[in-house]
């Protein structure tokens, strides 16, 4: 796909006997959230660690604007921005001294980080935390800071591995908003998930299964073949999910 | 109080040992290697001294001295012919004491036997010892006073020691180098171990690793961080010595640090070669007496390597502390450069380049393992 700011092209990561991504392939194009959906361990984040460098495919190809990863990484480093599924902050480190280290390191003056981090901060309701030790911050507080860190050198690309998770409802609302508003502003997601009903959020979405795309389409389209695949309305996407999953009948648009 | 919750807590905290073959290997090994260096290390004797015999007098009395010094363990004496300069073959020939028998030393020593009281000429045997290591130095003085007392013939002889380096080195003396290096390998090999292990499994290595931060930045960062550790660590080290202990600093104070932050940079490699082993923190604190133990015990730091036996001494020349107290006592003890100390200098690039060349390939590995 000319525009995809990700794609993978019949990725396999085997790791010993395990089949942990088994033939994906995957285009996400600029400016859109593709959401990746799926349970714990169905190779969500190993697709997601291909497609920013991190691992390296046993066969198939990765891209990230059109780069071959890992192999041209250096070309696009600075573009895209990778929140890790665990917290991934300095823990001995304030809120403020983590953003002033992942600014600099992409080569930010002082001066810019100070900026970005009064405007993230905000964002981020974390603004009179900015002093606190990030091993003091609650589960949601290190959250936000995690994705604070992602977004400091204002990258393009993100790539996003379960930034909800943990999260109460009312926060997982609030990042979803954030996703958009980073969208709205021309960013490309690609976001994973486990919680089924987030891909409700996404432009498009792929329901990930046993290393395998099971599916792939708009929210709407993947109830549309659920509806057909069972015979019955299906528009609830724990049901989309189970019926594709399960027949194996999804396809992909 | 219930036995059965406390047997359940027990049982769990057996059941995460055993998930842990490293930690649980390790558990059994370290008693296991505890008990042999420290048996092994404290039961030695000195031997092998490198001692250099220059005999000026060549009689049988002369020839007798030798063999006596040749029949001890203590010494593995070099014969050398007269002229060679003692100094020199202490400070750069890697002697550790010259023994020197002076033209007329047998007809004063027998002068002296024959007169009695009615004459002060005695028969006198200059002996210049590398004092930086004081153990050295008193097997040497106490081997030589033996091998004169076996002659069996009773007859005085007086011993006269230079004193090389200008003034008397105690133990504190050769021992502040030592704990120098040491709180210097200590601190920077298991923090950087830790720190990285720690990046590991927090995931702010997958971060870093994607960010534009090249291997070798990353590895300098954590180098120049631990060379001012060391720098600081130096001065606090070498002010209490000075002011509390007196101790003696013969050589040029810019030449420790440097050899000292070189040091540093070594054992912050280790410690990145030892992170790539450790999946936890708790796996990296089971590395840390791997780390202490062979320095303090083997090292040189506490007894000369000459006292430790022979079976252990092949490990002493791995450990890298070995090579700095060397490098650290040539610089401030015997005052020489760092490269007058050919032995120690080398031992110590060699550590330095090999830790940060394979510290570098191993991140690679390590990237691609953590998250």
């Amino acid at each position: 796909m000319a525009d995809a700011t990700f794609e993978g092209q019949s990725l396999v990561k085997t790791f010993g006997e395990l089949h942990a991504v088994d033939g994906i392939t995957v285009a996400v194009r600029r400016g859109e959230i593709y959401g990746l959906v799926g349970p714990s361990g169905a190779g969500k984040t190993t697709l997601i660690r291909m497609l920013c460098g991190l691992t390296t495919p046993t066969s198939g190809e990765a891209r990230l604007l059109g780069h071959l990863m890992p192999k041209e990484r250096r070309a696009v480093e600075s573009q895209f921005g990778y929140m890790p599924q665990e917290r991934a902050v300095y823990r001995d480190l304030s809120v403020a001294e983590n953003l002033l280290f992942f600014g600099r390191i992409y080569g930010m003056t002082r001066r810019d980080v100070a900026r970005r981090t009064r405007e993230l901060l905000t964002l981020m309701h974390l603004a009179d935390r900015m002093k606190q030790r990030a091993d003091r911050l609650s589960g949601g507080e290190k959250q936000r800071l995690s994705l604070a860190c992602t977004l400091v050198h204002e990258p393009d690309a993100l790539l996003l591995d379960e930034p909800t998770i943990g999260l109460d409802p009312a926060l997982r609302i609030e990042f979803w908003e954030h996703f958009r508003g980073l969208s709205d502003a021309g960013r490309t997601l690609l976001v994973s998930t486990h919680y089924v009903h987030e891909a409700e959020r996404c432009g498009r979405v792929g329901l990930v299964q046993r290393g395998r795309l099971a599916a792939e389409g708009a929210p709407a389209d993947l109830k549309a073949w659920a509806t057909s695949a069972s015979g019955t309305a299906t528009s609830d996407m724990e049901d989309v999910f189970l019926v594709l999953t399960r027949n194996g009948t999804g396809g992909s648009r | 109080m219930k036995l059965y919750r406390i047997l359940t807590v027990t049982e769990r905290v057996l059941h995460q040992l055993w998930h842990d073959r490293r930690v649980l290997v390790f558990m059994l090994l370290l008693p296991a290697i505890a008990m042999i260096l420290f048996g092994y290390s404290f039961s030695g004797d000195i031997t092998g001294v490198r001692a250099a015999f220059i005999d000026e007098d060549n009689t049988d009395l002369t020839a007798s001295i030798l063999e006596n010094l040749q029949a001890d363990d203590a010494f593995r004496v070099t014969v050398l012919a007269p002229g060679n300069d003692p100094e020199r073959l202490l400070l750069k020939e890697g002697y550790q004491a010259v023994i020197r028998i002076p033209d007329k030393f047998t007809s004063l020593y027998y002068a002296h036997f024959a007169m009695g009281v009615a004459t002060t000429a005695q028969g006198t045997i200059d002996l210049t010892v590398d004092e930086s290591d004081p153990l050295i130095a008193s097997t040497v003085s106490m081997g030589l006073a033996d091998a004169i007392m076996d002659l069996g013939e009773g007859g005085p002889i007086n011993i006269e020691t230079r004193e090389l380096y200008g003034v008397e080195v105690r133990f504190i003396d050769s021992f502040a180098p030592a704990i120098m290096g040491l709180v210097v390998a200590l601190i920077s090999t298991v923090l950087t171990l830790l720190s990285i292990v720690r990046e590991k499994v927090d995931g702010t290595f997958s971060r870093v690793w994607v960010s534009p931060v090249r291997r070798s930045e990353f590895i300098l960062g954590y180098v120049l961080a631990f060379g001012l550790i060391a720098l600081v660590q130096s001065l606090v080290v070498l002010s209490i010595g000075k002011l509390v202990f007196d101790i003696v600093i013969n050589g040029s104070i810019v030449w420790a640090f440097v050899s000292v932050i070189l040091f540093a940079v070594g054992s912050v490699g280790l410690g990145t070669l030892l992170s790539a082993l450790a999946q936890t923190e708790s796996q990296a604190i089971v590395f840390f007496p791997l780390v202490v133990l062979p320095s303090v015990l083997l090292s040189g730091m506490m007894w000369p390597i000459q006292a430790i036996p022979a079976v252990l001494r092949p490990l002493s020349y791995v450990v890298p502390l070995t090579y700095s107290n060397r490098l650290l006592r040539a610089v401030m003890v015997k005052g020489l450069a760092p490269w007058e100390e050919p032995v120690g200098f080398a031992g110590v690039l060699v550590f330095v380049v090999l830790t940060i060349v394979l510290a570098s390939l191993v991140l690679r590995q390590s990237a691609q393992e953590a998250g």
